[in-house]
């Protein structure tokens, strides 16, 4: 087992950066998501720890050693690729074992690793099928077996659950986090699940076009999102944005939305920032800035009453427990997320709630303007 | 109906590829008397033709010569080809693109065209009445590379990661990954290649003399050319010439269906 750390990181295709400034310290027995958009540089970073791609510049090390010019077999990691990668002309038992025979690790070894990988995948029936007789879910188990009997220093996860189905999926990622509870190894994760990032990562790394936009704890990165891109990133649905300014006014700050694609007679969207998110810089008065509000934030309210949006429906999205609404508002679609009951036809109207309290700021530029909760 | 047309079709397209090979086969089992005969069908048949042809020219040793030469040959447009073409496929090196563009330029160059010139090479060589000459100018192949070149592209590139994260190096990786995947387009080279090398008989004419060293079609041509026209020398030369035939179709129908599967998919997938 291993720390892992990247030190300037930088990584090109051509003249395109694919990933830059890349720094990131994970500590021994830690398992770090790394989640974004296809073409963040996810994938390409794992790549380069795996020793499957050069760097452009910069320094990787797992421990104290400097693996950044080593060749993958000396690097000391195992990988799980999303298509399982499994030798098709191999059985389960000949995939699981053949790293270790590359490596003159004795025959009893590799059989006691072997057993002890089965027992734990429950893959003992499956290990003189080869890949074509069995499921994806038994293929993905015995690529998972591969890696844990080589007991690398660092496991490496390459969107491992995307080719199953969303039951196996929750399944097999329970399966991970049992796994990882047993073997404790330092692990990178990479996934562009949110379900997968949020329950398996003690930290996780959002990325946009190869840079890091923020890392922190899975709730704190959901709840304090550091920029506009984090912000729409994590949470399903995406948070609901609006443009506006700052106005002081009620005793704080007040958001003003900027008129929408219909400009409404009511002149848009009046929110009073709760009072905690005060003092109130000088400075921000007449600032433009997005408000961000996440769907789950708002609340469905009687038309008659005073209500932060009013809108029509168009869609509703019954989910079980909860359901979706769509609200076209000013010409904006809005979408929250209300507990389940008998939904409104669609054309009615509906008025929405902002709880003041929940709200997310953000800077022209994309940054968040709040810190613990306050505006700075 | 319309299906009984067409394997009437079929079946007299059958008859017209068949009947040769048949003749002959018939023929070479046939005595003297019978040969000539539109029948192929022997009515007091004999071995007799192949004993003959044994002892009037050394086929044994030019079948076991043709054996070495194609089975030699075969091998090494396999190991070298899928070495060239793994690398053409899979690894990033400079002047990639541009070996690939000459290995395609250089199926456009006709074989007579380079035959003079290889010729030269080999008597400078000092080559001639030698295996080296037989075999070293087919023991590598543009069309074994594009074949197999095409298969490599398609295998995906998380299998070599994890051959690589394995351990392996890129020998390795090519034989004990690539080779068990490419069986089908490997069969297809292999037949094509023993077939091309098997039957040749224009080079073997310029290079070899001497009579222990040739291959034989070789032999075959030279028996033919100088055994006179009866019924006798004929039978006997049909009877050479299944000697040459028959290895071959055994080994397309043990291979063929790889060689059906391949033609079908890999080998000319683009």
């Amino acid at each position: 087992m291993a720390s892992v750390s990247f030190e300037g990181v930088r990584k090109e295709f051509g003249t395109t950066a694919v990933v830059e400034d890349f720094e990131l310290h994970v500590a021994d027995g830690e398992l770090v998501v790394l989640v974004g958009g296809s073409g963040c540089g996810k994938s390409t970073i794992l790549r380069m720890l795996a020793g499957l791609e050069e760097l452009t510049r910069g320094v990787i090390r797992i421990g104290e050693r400097d693996v950044t010019g080593l060749p993958p077999r000396e690097r000391d990691v195992a990988m799980v690729f999303q298509d399982y990668a499994l030798y098709p002309h191999l059985t389960a038992r000949g995939n699981i074992s053949l790293g270790l025979k590359l490596r003159k690790v004795p025959k009893e070894e590799i059989e006691r690793r072997l057993l002890w990988a089965a027992e734990i995948l429950e893959l003992g029936p499956f290990l003189d099928r080869r890949p074509k007789q069995m499921s994806g879910g038994q293929r993905q188990r015995v690529a998972m077996g591969r890696a844990m009997v080589r007991e690398p220093a660092v496991f490496l996860f390459d969107e491992p659950l995307s080719n199953l189905d969303a039951h196996l999926r929750g399944q097999m990622r329970h399966e991970i986090a049992r796994l990882r509870r047993r073997v404790g190894t330092t692990t990178l994760y990479v996934t562009h699940d949110q379900a997968e990032a949020m329950t398996l990562a003690d930290r996780l790394v959002v990325l946009d076009r190869g840079r890091i936009q923020q890392v922190g704890r899975p709730i704190d990165v959901y709840r304090a999102p550091a920029n506009r891109f984090v912000a729409g990133f994590i949470g399903t649905p995406s948070m609901n944005f609006l443009d506006g300014h700052l106005e002081r006014g009620d005793g704080g700050l007040v958001f003003v939305s900027d008129p929408g694609p219909d400009r409404a007679p009511s002149g848009g969207v009046r929110l009073r920032l709760a009072p905690d998110r005060r003092p109130d810089p000088a400075g921000h008065r007449g600032r433009p800035v997005t408000l961000g509000v996440r769907p789950e934030d708002l609340a469905m309210v009687d038309t008659a009453g005073p209500a932060a949006l009013r809108g029509e429906l168009v869609l509703a999205e019954l989910l079980g427990p909860t359901m979706h609404l769509h609200v076209e508002v000013e010409g904006r679609r809005w979408i929250a997320v209300v507990p389940s009951g008998p939904p409104p036809e669609p054309g009615a109207a509906v008025g929405l709630s902002i709880d003041p309290e929940r709200v997310h700021l953000f800077t022209a530029g994309g940054a968040s303007l709040l810190r613990d909760g306050r505006v700075v | 109906m319309r299906r009984a047309g067409f394997y009437i079709v079929l079946g007299a397209a059958a008859v017209a590829f068949l009947y040769p090979f048949l003749w002959m086969a018939g023929t070479s089992l046939k005595p003297p008397a019978e040969v000539g005969g539109l029948s192929f069908l022997p009515d007091s048949p004999t071995l007799e033709n192949y004993r003959l042809m044994w002892v009037r020219a050394p086929f044994g040793r030019a079948l076991l010569n043709s054996l070495l030469v194609a089975t030699v040959i075969t091998l090494s447009v396999l190991v070298l080809g899928s070495a060239a073409a793994y690398a053409l496929a899979r690894l990033r090196f400079p002047g990639r693109r541009i070996l690939n563009a000459l290995t395609v330029a250089v199926l456009l160059v006709p074989a007579q065209l380079t035959l003079i010139p290889t010729y030269t090479l080999i008597v400078e060589l000092g080559w001639v009445d030698s295996y080296a000459a037989l075999i070293v100018p087919f023991a590598f192949n543009a069309m074994a590379i594009l074949i197999l070149r095409q298969f490599f592209l398609q295998v995906p590139r998380s299998l070599m990661d994890a051959a690589r994260l394995d351990g392996m190096g890129e020998l390795r990786i090519l034989f004990t990954v690539f080779w068990p995947l490419a069986a089908a387009p490997l069969a297809t080279v292999g037949i094509l290649t023993f077939m091309g090398a098997w039957n040749e008989v224009l080079w073997p004419l310029l290079v070899v003399r001497d009579e222990e060293l040739m291959t034989l079609p070789q032999l075959l041509t030279v028996f033919s050319l100088g055994g006179g026209a009866g019924p006798r020398q004929l039978a006997t030369k049909l009877a050479a010439a299944m000697v040459l035939v028959v290895p071959v179709v055994a080994a397309y129908a043990f291979l063929q269906r790889y060689f059906i599967e391949s033609m079908a998919s890999t080998g000319i997938k683009g």
